[in-house]
């Protein structure tokens, strides 16, 4: 047996496990978490203690479709990751020589690469996210590159594409959490791209479920020729 | 009917990266994990993602569950409102909209396996039993809706530092009673 817990731990622990503490105290309480084994079980002890309060919490179905989504997140989520990762570094390293030689060579610099033709800036009205899309029309690819701001723990940012005279936004794919993203848009909708308007919104992990954005879309833009 | 041992076994398989072992325990767990997420949300669509995470966690973090010595659905529910309950801080203004959540509550009863063990849950009843009805209420709607103490002091009309006396000494005996 180990000796009795500091009193004023345990109604903190109990304070952190019912969220009643402000952002700074709560992270604080994290940051011991990270090593004080013994102040973690504190937190454990309130957390048994007080789960049977939802016993009184009714079940509700959750749509049908909603098994579905998770499903496929987890399923097929990390194998497509890895791959999209190596892919995505891959691009970077070719985005990093491509951005040397330009610095390099300059207005010189000719090559048989395709380049990108058309570029918006995204900004957010805080100005506190700022992107980039840069459109390569050959290869019908989109290199979104992060100036500026990340979406909130839990959240990812999704790119979206509502042709001229549509009002249906198509959803172009998620960022990655790595500063420079691209992505591929299907034949079938690039040839919009370029009168089109790209948006940006926040949505859960693995992105909107909808079709259409779900969480606040946070900058818009129109393409100008480079 | 699913039972706590099978629960604890899906959790074990899901640890693995056993796919249809976390298609059984979603099935066998998701109705109550919703239900939680609605009651902290009072929010369908909101409640609806954060499902999503809550289960996209339980596929990934279901190795660090035995660490934690719950029963299984303690620590699901756990996941589940701490989740529901880090969305509900980062909402601009609150978007309450309970009506529409009541509408498709049902009343089944539940499955066996969604409840925690009722002498566990008779002790708790006993200690906030013994504590002023205001306080023990303030403690179940910080468990049940992540209010904060702001909110809490405002509903039960007391200053903000009166209700975290209130909250503390309330865990202080709770501690106490569920320990004698």
């Amino acid at each position: 047996m180990t000796a009795p817990a500091d009193p004023n731990d345990e109604v903190l622990a109990g304070e952190y496990v019912l969220h009643l503490l402000d952002a700074e105290d709560r992270q604080r309480v994290e940051y011991r978490l990270r090593d004080d084994q013994r102040f973690q079980e504190l937190v454990y002890q309130w957390e048994a203690r007080f789960a049977s309060i939802a016993n009184e919490i009714e079940e509700v179905d959750p749509p049908a479709a909603l098994k579905a989504a998770i499903l496929a997140k987890v399923t097929s989520g990390p194998q497509k990751t890895s791959v999209a990762r190596n892919w995505l570094i891959g691009a970077l390293s070719m985005t990093a020589v491509a951005l040397f030689a330009f610095i390099a060579v300059g207005p010189l610099f000719t090559s048989d690469a395709p380049q990108a033709e058309f570029q918006s800036e995204l900004v957010s009205e805080d100005r506190s996210l700022i992107l980039v899309a840069s459109v390569i029309p050959a290869t019908h690819e989109i290199v979104i590159d992060r100036l500026a701001g990340q979406p909130p723990a839990g959240r990812v940012f999704e790119l979206w594409l509502i042709a001229e005279g549509s009002a249906t936004p198509v959803s172009l794919g998620l960022l990655g959490a790595e500063d420079s993203t691209r992505i591929r848009v299907p034949d079938a909708i690039a040839p919009g791209v370029r009168t089109g308007t790209i948006a940006i919104s926040e949505e859960p992990i693995g992105g909107s479920l909808t079709g259409t954005p779900t969480g606040e879309v946070l900058a818009t833009g129109k393409f100008d020729d480079l | 009917m699913t039972n706590r041992a099978e629960i604890e076994e899906m959790i074990a398989q899901v640890a693995l990266r056993d796919e249809s072992a976390f298609s059984s325990l979603y099935d066998a767990t998701s109705r109550k994990l919703f239900g939680v997420c609605l009651r902290v949300l009072s929010n369908r669509s909101e409640a609806e993602e954060v499902l999503q995470e809550v289960y996209v966690r339980i596929w990934h973090k279901a190795d660090s569950y035995a660490v934690t010595g719950h029963s299984p659905m303690t620590w699901l529910i756990t996941v589940a409102r701490n989740l529901a309950i880090d969305r509900l801080r980062r909402r601009k203004a609150p978007t309450k909209d309970i009506d529409a959540v009541f509408d498709v509550a049902d009343n089944r009863p539940g499955p066996e396996a969604s409840a925690i063990a009722s002498s566990e849950r008779a002790l708790l009843d006993a200690c906030m039993n013994e504590l002023d009805p205001s306080r023990a209420d303030a403690v179940r709607k910080a468990y049940l809706e992540g209010q904060t103490y702001k909110n809490l002091a405002k509903h039960h009309g007391v200053p903000l530092n009166t209700m975290r006396t209130w909250l503390r000494r309330s865990l202080q005996a709770l501690k106490e009673c569920l320990t004698r």
